[in-house]
């Protein structure tokens, strides 16, 4: 009976020790690079050639962007791609420690898609999964610069679903400004 | 009374023995002792005497603690320093201008712009040195650039023996003709940081981390020198307490 017992536990623990082994080689094999720029760019508006352009971030742009990522942002201008009224935009936020490079396509103020190229975290690499990012198809800028739609969360990846979130509002706003600032231009 | 003396003789002996170490304990502690009492005499009147105002930069002091010293190397563009903290920093002329991981690869200058290679991308500068955008990996910089150089108002940069001509405008990257070994003789070479630069640098990295507060807490703990300066208090702490039994016990067997 007892030899029974000490089988049966030996296995339940076997089992735990692969399941958190697999967890962990899970969350480890989240981070890296998984699409560049420029493939992001094609990938997004193939088979069409996008214009590469530059935003130029005026005081007041810089000003709401400060208050839409809630610090300030540094750089003078931001590049992003367009074709039409599509824009592709690539941007970077920290979630804990280590930015996040997300690109975000945005058309007629609503966005399109949202792809994480690359994730540097060592937890919370779930965002980068479509099941994730889906969320953010049609949402658009409210007037109080936040997102039309609710995002629902990851538990362990709360700060990098703010980080998304945010990138998300940004690239809406940036979207809507570089529409009508006559500044932008291309390089 | 054979007895009576033997009793007597022992008792004399006893104190003699308790004495004797009495002394050896008070002897081998009392430097400890005193210094541990001024210590917490200072830490007790530590906000009245400002200690934690107080800031210790020297560099062995620093090293001692773990902190990385702030980098002593900088490239000179014009009138511009250009220089990494040694962590996370791109510093211009005393100034924190965009995150630039380590180490700072080179730097070079274009009649119109700055450039900076840190390890996670080429940072593009205003003469001024104000941060205008990043070219990173993701966009496209070849991974392990460690070259930059500017020959004729263009930008060229190197991974090993493979130079790109770099086109601040676009991001675009087109192969070149001019020899590697060409640009590496032209690239700027780091220079010694001057001194005010060093200093305003050291300050602003490391700042009050280390008080004197700090230090005089950590020498009063044993903390200072790790896992053996704590058992050493606690070691004085125990023969603090046997030369106070064996003072006691002196005091009433002389009684």
């Amino acid at each position: 009976m007892c030899n029974k017992l000490y089988r049966a536990a030996l296995a339940v623990a076997s089992a735990a020790l692969i399941a958190i082994t697999s967890l962990a080689s899970f969350s480890v094999s989240a981070k890296g690079v998984f699409q560049s720029g420029p493939d992001f760019v094609a990938e997004v508006f193939a088979p069409q050639q996008a214009v590469a352009k530059v935003l130029w971030l005026t005081p007041e742009i810089r000003a709401q962007a400060a208050a839409i990522v809630d610090h300030p942002v540094r750089g003078l201008r931001i590049r992003y791609h367009q074709s039409e009224s599509k824009s592709a935009w690539i941007l970077e936020e920290i979630g804990k420690e280590m930015p996040i490079t997300i690109g975000v396509v945005v058309e007629d103020n609503i966005i399109q898609q949202v792809k994480i190229l690359a994730y540097r975290e060592s937890r919370g690499g779930e965002v980068r999964y479509p099941a994730y990012t889906k969320q953010y198809l049609g949402a658009f800028l409210k007037d109080n610069y936040r997102l039309s739609q609710n995002i629902d969360g990851i538990t362990g990846a709360t700060l990098s679903v703010w980080a998304v979130n945010k990138v998300a509002a940004l690239a809406l706003y940036y979207h809507a400004q570089a529409n009508q600032n006559t500044d932008a231009h291309s390089p | 009374m054979q007895n009576k003396t033997n009793l007597n003789n022992q008792s004399v002996n006893g104190i003699k023995t308790n004495m004797i170490w009495h002394r050896r304990l008070g002897l081998s502690t009392f430097v400890v002792l005193i210094f541990l009492a001024i210590s917490g005499f200072a830490l007790n009147h530590s906000p009245g005497l400002k200690l934690n105002q107080i800031s210790l930069s020297s560099n062995w002091l620093l090293s001692w603690y773990g902190l990385e010293l702030p980098a002593t190397e900088a490239f000179n563009l014009g009138e511009s320093w250009i220089y990494q903290d040694g962590d996370k920093t791109l510093w211009v002329d005393g100034k924190s201008v965009a995150p630039c991981t380590a180490p700072l690869f080179a730097a070079a200058e274009t009649a119109d712009m700055l450039f900076a290679l840190c390890a996670d991308g080429l940072l593009l500068l205003t003469t001024e040195g104000q941060f205008v955008e990043r070219f990173s990996t993701v966009d496209g910089l070849p991974a392990n650039s460690s070259g930059l150089t500017v020959l004729d108002n263009r930008i060229y940069l190197t991974v090993g023996l493979i130079a790109t001509e770099f086109n601040p405008s676009s991001f675009e990257l087109t192969a070149t003709d001019v020899a590697p070994e060409t640009l590496t003789g032209s690239q700027k070479a780091l220079l010694p940081l001057p001194k005010p630069l060093q200093k305003s640098l050291r300050q602003q990295s490391v700042g009050a981390s280390i008080s004197l507060e700090t230090l005089i807490l950590d020498l009063h703990s044993g903390r200072f020198f790790g896992q053996f300066g704590v058992l050493f208090v606690d070691l004085i702490g125990l023969l603090v307490c046997i030369l106070s039994i064996t003072g006691l016990a002196a005091w009433i067997k002389r009684r």
